[in-house]
């Protein structure tokens, strides 16, 4: 049996916003949903994939012999667990009381095993332990992978599952019911919506999702998160197209807000507090 | 008017100066110093007493100082509680014919210097500190009743306690202009709670022209009659333990009911309004217990009632207060002025007493300077002027292989430790002509009152200090370490150039597509600060070479005196790039050299300040001086829950892991880009350029640049 392995996207070092702390955020490629805002849309493929920035060419012409201005990069590299390992050490003397790894995409739960044997290697070394997941993953995969964190990050992009399909590419039962089963953990959770003018930004889908983070037992709190177009960039890079959407004015995030605090719901907007 | 409607009045006066100033100066790429605008028709013209019209030594130092004080605009602002500012400097009037070059020449030493652009230090001054309780416990009265009495007894040094005499008295003159000042406006003064205040500083500065201070208010104004004077005289900004020193005043006070707190805090604002000197806040005793009190807080919160630029370093140790520490970070991301910055303990202490000193001197030896440390009447350390800019040393030695057989990095290391000597040996030469001659040149005669062994031996702090540790810095590490480390693997691990195409590059400056290539290939190879990079071990490399090479350099002339290595390039990255051609590390010839201990911009793709950290704490020379961590960051960390917390762990785990320094500009991206697309809109804007914090609108373009560029690719 070979080394288990994962296709990295991208290890971004001392990351300040995807969880509590200083945190190493892995960035595994490949990801079951395939989200029109996606911000991170080179992690949707679970192939390498060379992506184009034409900006940078120099036209030198030896694009043959490989491409050392940054126009033509390749994502995704195959890591072994001592490699990423070796990544997260060096970023461990910062960690401190909160920070740690953060498994994130993609979505994690395609590298089950790998996924299984990164979290448990840090639990070993005593480094904290987030996943963002996108809960759309068979539970009996999922599950182990939520058991073994401090803290997992999760969306709830539609509440409408039609809309969710049509916006994700998949439905939204099993991502509420993966919901429900983590809460059943007693692990913390960052709920989050990324909130997309015209798309998700509606009374309705909010008041759903605030209904749903209300009816969390271990709800840290509720995250709005304005879209913004940082995919669409990496999107053309890939040879792709994204719509470029708009995010919510401000007074439409403070009614927004309005209406998840009514639930009683922790509530922050982009990592901060409710104020815009 | 109450104190906060006088701060704000009295902030608005700083933002007009500070355009008055850009208006009369140019663009100063420096501290603010606390200096107001010269008024019209202000004209001082020295008195030369050498043929080549410049004036020198005891004599010529105090005939013209003298004069320029008792010509020096006077400053009372009925709105303060205190009085003074400078606006004159005396050694800016020879900055033609600094050093007496007919009577101490060095010509010698020209070669070598101009080769490895080498900031010599020849007649620098100032950088070393004053010991503040000798002042305090005498007064300007004391001190000239000292310098009569040595006189006495020491009467082969006449020439220098005569200049001494002749500066306290021009001092107290000075005060007694603005006593003069404060009664002229009390006749006409109004305002009941401004009477009242200025009546106080009547009686306090009638105190102190000549009596020791006694309270708080008085112990603030003898401070800030010192910093202004001696900033007259040569620019001397190094303070001192500032919660220390003053906290039994306040204390005091504050228990006999003299003063309150919201004086005391508004007291404290002056004088951080009148000189941004550098303090230290904090830290540990010999004993290793905290130095933390009230009076730490306090200046923090005077700082923010001010709300502009200032030079607090906080002394980080884990016995402290930690949350005064938490407090000093909040206020960095609160005011966004680029204060306080930190400093470690345990890596300064400790790194010092390798040098053979105890723990006890070794904690004396606080932060009183833009990037350095001193201890105060102690030493004499000429601190943060000598450099020597090693990505010049690269350069030469790269040079030098072109022409040989068998290159490699390892026979560029040699040669590069060959000239890294060469240039240390000249550095050391000038050091030592210095010391031998800054006497008979720029004698500290307003320092020296207030440094050890002077008045008592009749000699300048540059032939009598206790402790003399002198300080070399290298610029340029990230220029020299990227460029070993992107031959090491672009041409020796893959392949991929040869020593012929990177020599044809670099004397082409990487022109046309191929060149643009080339340096691709070379800036894209593993940079110092990557993460256990090629880079980062060049870099350590070097560290330890220069490091060795320093510390062990033999001084002829005196056994007892040691040199300490540090990384830092003060604001002259501009100017040493202009003198370096291309480089391998892919930057173009005459670009900016990197910044202190900082990687070149763009080291890593995430810009992570973990990697930037750790790197930069493994290149620390570790003797007591400093290789500054310089970041920046978003304000909107802060509003994130958590994020002080992710800062504070930033700065603690650097200082585990050795880290000496660590600057910190809180700036927004857009923000910044404003203020460079147009200044003026943003008069109050600060950035901590370096070690010292400077208003934006005072940078030239081209400095403004390397700002955010460091913010826009860096962080």
């Amino acid at each position: 049996m070979g080394e288990v392995t994962a296709l990295i996207a991208d290890i971004q070092h001392c990351s300040l916003h995807d969880g509590p702390g200083i945190r190493t955020t892995v960035f595994v490629k490949g990801c079951p949903l395939n989200c029109v805002w996606c911000h991170n849309p080179e992690c949707i493929s679970p192939r390498p994939e060379v992506m184009y920035h034409a900006d940078k060419c120099i036209g030198c012409g030896h694009c043959a012999e490989g491409c050392f201005s940054g126009a033509r990069v390749t994502c995704g590299r195959e890591m072994t667990l001592d490699e990423v390992m070796e990544e997260l050490r060096r970023d461990k003397p910062y960690y401190g009381g909160s920070g740690g790894l953060t498994l994130s995409g993609g979505e994690p739960a395609i590298y089950p095993e790998f996924s299984a044997a990164l979290l448990d290697r840090c639990a070993a070394e005593g480094i904290g332990r987030a996943l963002e997941t996108s809960l759309y993953a068979a539970p009996e995969v999922l599950m182990p992978l939520l058991r073994r964190c401090d803290i997992v990050m999760c969306d709830l992009k539609h509440s409408d599952p039609e809309l969710h399909k049509k916006y994700t590419g998949a439905g939204n039962a099993l991502i509420l019911e993966n919901l429900r089963l983590l809460d059943s953990l007693g692990i913390p959770i960052i709920l989050r919506t990324p909130v997309i003018a015209g798309l998700n930004d509606d009374d309705e889908n909010i008041t759903a999702a605030a209904v749903i983070a209300a009816s969390l037992k271990n709800l840290k709190y509720y995250e709005l998160l304005p879209y913004h177009p940082l995919g669409v960039s990496k999107a053309a890079a890939l040879g792709r197209e994204q719509t470029i959407f708009e995010a919510p004015s401000p007074e439409r995030f403070r009614e927004l807000a309005e209406i998840v605090k009514s639930r009683s719901v922790p509530l922050r907007i982009a990592g901060r507090g409710t104020d815009i | 008017m109450n104190y906060k409607e006088r701060l704000a009045e009295l902030r608005k006066t700083k933002i007009r100066h500070t355009l008055e100033k850009r208006g009369q100066q140019g663009y100063m790429n420096a501290d603010d110093y606390g200096t107001v605008p010269l008024p019209e028709g202000y004209k001082f013209t020295p008195v030369p007493n050498s043929p080549n019209g410049g004036f020198y030594g005891y004599t010529g130092m105090a005939e013209n100082y003298c004069r320029m004080l008792d010509g020096h605009p006077i400053y009372v602002d009925p709105l303060e509680m205190l009085c003074g500012r400078w606006r004159d400097m005396m050694v800016n009037y020879r900055r033609a014919t600094r050093w007496d070059e007919a009577r101490f020449p060095f010509d010698e030493l020209k070669p070598a210097h101009e080769l490895y652009n080498i900031t010599h230090g020849i007649d620098n001054d100032s950088h070393f500190a004053c010991d503040y309780r000798i002042g305090f416990e005498l007064g300007f009265g004391g001190l000239l009743d000292k310098v009569r009495r040595y006189a006495e007894i020491n009467t082969d040094k006449k020439e220098f306690y005569n200049a001494e005499e002749a500066v306290l008295l021009a001092i107290m003159r000075f005060i007694g202009r603005h006593i003069d000042e404060i009664e002229r406006l009390l006749e006409s003064e109004e305002r009941p709670e401004i009477r009242a205040s200025l009546e106080a500083m009547l009686e306090c500065n009638r105190n102190v022209i000549a009596k020791p201070p006694k309270t708080f208010l008085e112990a603030c104004q003898w401070t800030a009659w010192f910093n202004c004077v001696s900033r007259i005289y040569t620019r001397d900004g190094a303070g001192f333990q500032l919660d220390g020193l003053l906290y039994p005043y306040y204390k005091a006070d504050i228990e006999s009911g003299r003063l309150d707190r919201d004086t005391a805090r508004f007291i404290m604002s002056n004088l951080l309004l009148i000189d941004p000197h550098y303090y230290q806040l904090s830290g540990v005793d010999e004993n290793d217990k905290d130095l933390t009190n009230e009076l730490s807080y306090l200046i923090l919160d005077a700082a923010h009632d001010l709300n502009i630029a200032a030079n607090l370093t906080v002394r980080v140790h884990e016995n402290c207060d930690p949350e005064f520490l938490r407090k000093a970070v909040t206020c960095l991301f609160r005011d966004r002025n680029g204060w306080p910055r930190f400093c470690g303990d345990d890596s300064l202490a400790n790194g010092y007493m390798k040098n053979g000193f105890d723990k006890a001197t070794a904690r004396q030896r606080i932060a009183v300077g833009c990037n350095w440390m001193a201890i105060p009447g102690r030493e004499f350390p000429m601190n943060d002027t000598v450099k020597i800019n090693v990505a010049k040393v690269f350069e030469v030695a790269m040079s030098e292989m072109k022409g040989m057989g068998a290159r490699s990095t390892e026979l560029l290391f040699q040669l590069f430790r060959v000239h890294l000597e060469k240039a240390i040996a000249a550095t050391a030469q000038g050091i030592h002509l210095h010391i031998k001659h800054q006497a008979d040149v720029t004698p500290e005669l307003v320092m020296n009152l207030m440094m050890n062994n002077c008045i008592e031996k009749g000699e300048d702090i540059s032939r009598c200090a206790e402790i003399y540790t002198i300080g070399i810095d290298g610029a340029g590490l990230a220029v020299a370490a990227d460029s070993f480390a992107a031959l090491e693997q672009r041409v020796e691990r893959e392949g991929i150039l040869d020593w012929d195409t990177v020599y044809s590059a670099l004397e082409s400056d990487y022109a046309g597509t191929e060149g643009e290539r080339t340096r691709a290939i070379l800036s894209s190879a593993e940079r110092y600060c990557g993460g256990n990079t090629a880079g980062d071990r060049w870099a350590v490399r070097i560290t330890e070479y220069f490091t060795e090479a320093i510390s062990t350099h033999p001084l002829t002339w005196d056994g007892s005196m040691r040199l300490i290595p540090g990384w830092f390039s003060w604001s002259r990255t501009i100017e040493y790039g202009k003198v370096v051609g291309a480089t391998p590390n892919g930057r173009h010839s005459g670009a900016p050299i990197s910044h202190g201990a900082n990687p070149n911009p763009g080291f890593r793709p995430d810009g992570a300040a973990t990697d930037m950290s750790t790197g930069i704490a493994a290149v620390q020379p570790g003797r007591g001086n400093t290789a500054p961590l310089q970041l920046e960051f978003d304000p909107k960390i802060s509003e994130e829950e958590g994020g002080i917390d992710r800062v504070l762990d930033l700065i603690t785990t650097h200082f585990r892991l050795g880290g000496t320094l660590i600057n910190i500009n809180v700036l927004d991206g857009e923000k910044l880009k404003a203020a460079h697309a147009n200044p003026d809109l943003y008069p109050d804007l600060v950035v901590r350029v370096t070690g010292f914090t400077a208003y934006f609108a005072t940078l030239s373009p081209e400095f403004r640049q390397l700002v955010v560029d460091r913010f826009v690719k860096g962080f």
